[in-house]
Parts: structure tokens; C-alpha cells; sequence
């Protein structure tokens, strides 16, 4: 298994991998349960709605905890970075979702995974981590200002003192990039190396406890973006640092 | 260049993702937040009217033990003043009847003397009578052999006018 997605085939110019179909399929899935949940929005909510409930409500209470009034703006963000990965690492670990094969001229024989985990791709995780870190910006510029913003990471207090304090900030912000990114791109990689290995050893048995491993490994890979996510919106908003 | 290419990093694909995952954030903002949002605001206010209204009832329900305790006691009150009332009331009738009874039955004895008065003279009358008729008689049964009838007639006739002053006196 190579680490870079495979290319199915291109529609004008534009690759398709089978990471681009897994990040289609969880668009659907998403969009589908979305609509499905707001066209039944009841008082009395059904099963669906009230998993749909105790997510919102579980970040919107964390992020009013730690955020207060500034957790309206941040909460809609936890959650739509939870759902899209939760979602993307659940759909990989169905049974038999890379096992339908396609074919293509450079495929060989074996031919290649038509679904991959999204969440397995760089260029996903590095699209989920870049989108995270500029909404935390914009809302760090819409709630302290442009002069805070930028004073944030420059300025003439102490000279050079708080001046290598904001370059310090920036770097750390810059790494933003690469610990989001390869934190959900290692884990999920590596998971469905393991799952490939033990399928490889015993496809009976052997992969139960590692599923079980995966499962947690989903969830919790896309709590800890979602929350990081949270806390970082919420360091930048305020006017305190 | 090479480890970018190794973990097939593409400026095509991280574009698709990432407008990808922005316009999923967009479709979660206006098909499940906000309706959610929506309807989660109005079960708050739901709620917090119930709470409201059961505080409201509450209060309602303590007045209404105020208010029942009151027109109890006021029930109470005017029941008191009415057994009063009554109780007089019937004191009062049962002293008038009683007066009136004693007058009615000082009425009916006086009249009873006044009665047995009339009748004990009318008797004196009649025994009057029956003596003077009987005096009369015998007098003239024993006087019939010792005087003539003139004498008689006046020995008796002054007889019997002594035994009629008696009498009458």
C-alpha cells in the first residue's frame, strides 16, 4: 500500500483517486443525514435527531465552557470538523470498503482500492487543517480586531522581547499546519496498515480486537481535531493573550 | 519534491478538498444548525415558560389555600354568628311562649274562678229557692193542724221571708 492515494482515472486534467470517491461518499453521506435530520426537526426528536442533538449540544457546551459568548461562532466549525472525519474513518472501517477493486491500464493485475479511508490522504488532512487554522484567524480578527490581531504577533513592548515572543507565536502557528494535518493522516494511515497486515495474516479473527482499535482510533482522532480546533478559536479570540 | 510527491500531495486535490469541506460546512450551517439551533432555542423557551408557568401555578395554588382558608373561616364566622342568632332567637321565642302561656293559663283559671263563682251563686240561688220551697212545705205541714190558714198563710209567708234575707244576705 503506497502512501499517496491512488489516481482512478482524471476528467479534465483533474485527478480522481479513490480518496476523492471516499470524500464524496462521505459528502453524501453528510449532506443526506443533514437533511434527513432537518426535514423531521420535531419538539419530540427521533433517534436521528437526538444523535444529531447530543453532538451539537455536547460542543456547544464545551465550547460555551471554555469560549462563553464566542461559542456561537466557534461550535458550528467543531462540529462540522468532527462529522466530516468521524464519518470519513467510520465509512472505512465497513466491511469490505477496500475490496471492490478497479482496474486501470497501470493498475496491473490486481488492479487498485476504488474506496480509500479520505482521512488517509494528505492532501484531505492538510485541506481540513488549512481550513481550520484560517477560520481560527478570521474569527481571531473579527472579535480582537486588526490591531489586535497583528499585534499578536508583532510588537515593540519590551523590545525585542514580545517581537521574538510573536515570531515564536507564528512558528507555532505555521505548525498548526503540520501537527493537524499529520496527526489524522498518520493515524488512519497507519491504522489501515495494521488492518491490512493482520487481514494479510488471518482474515478470521486475528483483525476483530484491531476493528475494535480502529473504531476508538476514528472517533478519537476526530474529537481531538474538533477540540483542538475549539481551544485553538478560542485562544485566538480572546483578548487576554 | 520528492517527499511531497511520495505522499501524493497535489495542489488540485488539496483545492478539491478544501472547497469541498467549506461547502460541507455550509451545508451543515444551513440544513442542520440552524433548523436544530432553531427548534433547541424553542424547547429553552418551551421549557423555561413550563417552569414559569408551573411557578405561576404554584403561586395560584398557594392563593387559592389562602383564599379557601379565608372564606372557610369566614363560613366559620358567619355560622357562629348565625347558631348565635338562632340560639336567641329561639331563647326569645321560648320565654314569649312561656309568658304567653302562663297569661293564657292565668286567663283560663281566673275565668274558671270567675265560673265557679257564677255557679256557686246560681246553686245558692237554686238551694235558695229549693229551701224556701221545701222550708214552705214543711212549715206548712206542721202548721197545718195548729193554726188556721189565714195564720198559716201568714206565719208562712213571714217565714219565708226571714229565710230568703238569709239566704240572700
Amino acid at each position: 500500500m503506497q502512501i499517496s492515494p491512488d489516481i482512478l482515472f482524471s476528467i479534465m486534467g483533474f485527478p480522481i483517486t479513490n480518496t476523492v470517491v471516499a470524500t464524496l461518499l462521505t459528502d453524501i453521506v453528510i449532506i443526506a443525514l443533514a437533511v434527513l435530520v432537518s426535514k423531521a426537526v420535531t419538539l419530540r426528536p427521533g433517534s436521528l435527531q437526538n444523535a444529531a442533538e447530543a453532538v451539537i449540544d455536547y460542543f456547544k457546551d464545551t465550547a460555551e465552557n471554555i469560549a462563553g459568548e464566542r461559542a456561537s461562532f466557534i461550535y458550528p466549525w467543531a462540529v462540522s470538523f468532527f462529522l466530516f472525519i468521524v464519518v470519513s474513518n467510520l465509512l472505512a472501517q465497513v466491511p469490505g470498503f477496500e475490496s471492490i477493486r478497479f482496474y486501470t491500464p497501470v493498475s496491473g493485475h490486481d488492479g487498485v482500492a476504488f474506496l480509500r479511508a479520505a482521512t488517509s490522504d494528505l492532501n484531505l488532512t492538510l485541506a481540513l487543517a488549512v481550513a481550520s487554522v484560517i477560520a481560527t484567524h478570521c474569527l481571531s480578527v473579527k472579535h480582537t480586531g486588526i490591531k489586535g490581531y497583528v499585534t499578536r504577533f508583532i510588537t515593540f513592548k519590551m523590545f525585542p522581547v514580545f517581537l521574538f515572543v510573536g515570531l515564536l507565536e507564528l512558528v507555532n502557528e505555521l505548525a498548526k499546519f503540520f501537527s493537524f494535518s499529520f496527526r489524522l493522516f498518520g493515524n488512519i494511515f497507519a491504522g489501515e496498515r495494521v488492518m491490512g497486515t493482520m487481514y494479510g495474516l488471518c482474515s478470521i479473527g486475528l483483525p476483530l480486537p484491531f476493528i475494535a482499535l480502529e473504531l476508538m482510533v476514528a472517533l478519537i482522532q476526530a474529537i481531538v481535531f474538533a477540540m483542538l480546533t475549539m481551544a485553538f478559536m478560542h485562544i485566538m479570540t480572546d483578548k487576554l493573550h | 519534491m520528492e517527499i511531497i510527491q511520495k505522499f501524493g500531495l497535489e495542489a488540485k486535490l488539496f483545492l478539491f478538498q478544501f472547497v469541498n469541506f467549506l461547502i460541507v460546512v455550509f451545508v451543515l450551517k444551513r440544513f442542520l444548525f440552524s433548523p436544530l439551533k432553531k427548534m433547541l432555542d424553542e424547547r429553552k423557551s418551551r421549557i423555561a415558560q413550563s417552569l414559569q408557568d408551573a411557578e405561576n401555578a404554584k403561586i395560584a395554588l398557594e392563593n387559592a389555600d389562602e383564599e379557601r382558608k379565608k372564606i372557610l373561616a369566614n363560613a366559620k364566622s358567619n355560622a357562629d354568628k348565625l347558631t348565635a342568632s338562632v340560639k336567641a332567637s329561639i331563647d326569645e321565642s321560648r320565654t314569649e311562649a312561656i309568658e304567653e302561656a302562663k297569661q293564657h293559663s292565668a286567663q283560663i283559671l281566673e275565668d274558671a274562678k270567675h265560673q265557679a263563682a257564677a255557679e256557686f251563686e246560681n246553686m245558692n240561688k237554686e238551694i235558695g229557692k229549693i229551701s224556701v220551697n221545701l222550708s214552705g212545705k214543711v212549715l206548712s205541714k206542721v202548721l197545718s193542724d195548729l193554726f188556721t190558714e189565714d195564720e198559716k198563710q201568714k206565719l208562712i209567708s213571714r217565714a219565708l221571708e226571714k229565710i230568703d234575707e238569709n239566704i240572700t244576705n
